[in-house]
């Protein structure tokens, strides 16, 4: 049986109060799950909680991954250098991954330029990000999270802004990291995309998680439920 | 809320003059006169500039083609910016380590602390009272002044770049946190480009302070155009004063527009294309 990649045991997210209460799910490596649900019900303070940078309410959490670069993160505003080129904004996801050696900074600079090319901005590495549009540096993002090469991808809306064309663009790249068995956990506001690309729905709900397949989340009664 | 701006300033204005008048004890007569004795200093003493701080020296002899490469305003200035130069060098990557383990959002608390008190006690010394000290311990000369500016400028720029830490950003610390990059690499790849233009500005703002400050701690014997301002009052030359006093106003501008420049690659002003004045006066439509 593979074995799980992160797994919450009774965890309860939120700050002051809790948002979401009682969490009991398992990822397995190359799943690309989408959360759902309405403004303000918990699905970045959960995603946050995940990544590290918000002690759970009660509960806990297991990750098996490796400590330093094990995880990406792309945030809600994307956490990019924007005074810093693209390129420098890549090369951080690979240097995260690559450790000291004499081609170190070879090794980077292929894994930063690969990542460049599969988004389609190598054009764009010399440029600061600062100039880009918003959809440019969503790609930006991603090309970041490509080079680090994570085994769990925590992504934050990060197809927002995006056209069609961009999303496909995006996806085709992520999906190369699933292949490769990085899991992915993603906040959506379009429930297309979540349909389009995730294998599964963690559906956010009265302060409850309620894990579901595809199928499950087609079949549920619409109506005023989502937004 | 415009009224209410307006209120709060009067009330400081009011608050300002009322220190004042407590400072000095209700005594505003003292204040009758005095920009008439400025004027008849000003006209009597200073008034023309004597230029001939600008051209060379009698003695040492002038072995140099251009002959005001041997006067007391360029080599004074020249010594001076050097001080200054390396001093704001050393202090700017001194104050940078500091700073860094001072930022509540990049250390724990328990490290912050102890550092601002470190950097309070740095800049508490003025740069006039460290070139006295280091005139002490190291004796007379250029060397003296370069650690003194440089341990002022570690203070005051420390203070100066660990707000700027933290008024930065959150999302790219944190991002960077989650994917499990070193304290060391986010400080060299992500809060110091992102606070480039900041850092550039202050680290110009030091230099052009330091330039300043020269003339300051030259006199208590540290070196640059100070030591020259310093004589030139004992002997009561003003017109010799005033005339390096512009010189030194002349190079804090020349600064100022080399920052204005050097910063305009690293913020949004730079990502603007705009026609240069030539170009406005020649070719306006090759731009």
């Amino acid at each position: 049986m593979t074995q799980s990649i992160l797994s919450l045991k009774n965890l309860s997210v939120g700050y002051d109060e809790p948002l979401i209460s009682n969490i009991n799910v398992e990822v397995l490596p190359g799943e690309v799950i989408a959360i759902l649900g309405t403004s303000g019900i918990g699905k970045t303070t959960l995603l946050r909680t995940i990544s590290g940078l918000v002690r759970p309410l009660s509960g806990s959490f297991d990750l098996n991954i490796n400590k330093r670069g094990g995880l990406g993160y792309i945030p809600q505003r994307l956490g990019l250098v924007r005074h810093a080129t693209v390129a420098h904004n890549v090369s951080l996801g690979a240097r995260v991954n690559i450790g000291f050696s004499r081609n170190m900074w070879k090794e980077r600079s292929e894994r930063t330029m690969q990542a460049l090319e599969m988004l389609g901005i190598a054009e764009k590495a010399n440029e600061p990000v600062r100039r880009l549009s918003g959809g440019q540096q969503r790609r930006v993002a991603t090309a970041r999270s490509l080079a680090q090469r994570p085994q769990l991808l925590l992504a934050d809306e990060f197809l927002g802004e995006l056209d069609n064309l961009n999303v496909e663009i995006v996806f085709a790249s992520v999906d190369q990291l699933v292949a490769e068995g990085t899991a992915v956990i993603m906040v959506e506001h379009h429930d297309d995309n979540a349909l389009k690309f995730a294998s599964r729905i963690w559906n956010l709900k009265d302060g409850v998680l309620h894990d579901m397949t595809i199928e499950e989340w087609k079949q549920q009664p619409r109506g005023g439920e989502e937004e | 809320m415009k009224y209410r701006l307006f209120g709060i300033i009067i009330v400081l204005l009011l608050l300002a003059w009322q220190t004042l008048d407590g400072l000095i004890e209700g005594d505003w007569g003292r204040l009758e006169g005095g920009f008439g004795n400025l004027s008849i200093f000003f006209s009597e003493s200073m008034w023309p500039p004597d230029w001939s701080v600008l051209e060379p020296r009698s003695y040492p002899v002038c072995e140099s083609n251009i002959e005001f490469f041997c006067s007391v305003g360029y080599i004074g200035m020249m010594e001076t910016i050097k001080i200054a130069f390396v001093a704001t060098i050393l202090g700017f990557i001194g104050a940078l380590c500091f700073s860094s383990l001072a930022a509540r959002n990049l250390v724990p608390l328990y490290v912050s602390i102890p550092v601002r008190i470190f950097l309070s006690a740095t800049r508490s010394l003025p740069s006039l009272i460290w070139a006295i000290l280091f005139v002490i311990v190291i004796g007379f000369g250029p060397l003296s002044g370069v650690l003194a500016m440089t341990f002022y400028t570690i203070g005051y720029l420390g203070k100066l770049q660990y707000e700027v830490f933290e008024g930065m950003a959150n999302d790219p610390l944190e991002a960077s946190r989650a994917m499990g990059l070193s304290r060391s690499s986010i400080l060299l790849n992500v809060v110091i480009p992102e606070n480039s233009n900041h850092l550039l500005s202050q680290l110009m703002f030091m230099f052009e302070y330091n330039v300043r400050h020269g003339t300051v701690i030259g006199i208590v014997g540290a070196g640059g155009i100070g030591y020259y301002i310093s004589t030139y009052l004992k002997f009561l030359q003003y017109e010799k004063v005033f005339a390096l006093l512009i010189l030194i106003f002349v190079v804090v501008v020349f600064i100022d527009l080399l920052s204005m420049m050097i910063r305009s690659f690293v913020n949004d002003e730079g990502d603007v294309r705009r026609p240069t004045w030539l170009n406005l006066i020649l070719s306006p439509k090759e731009e």
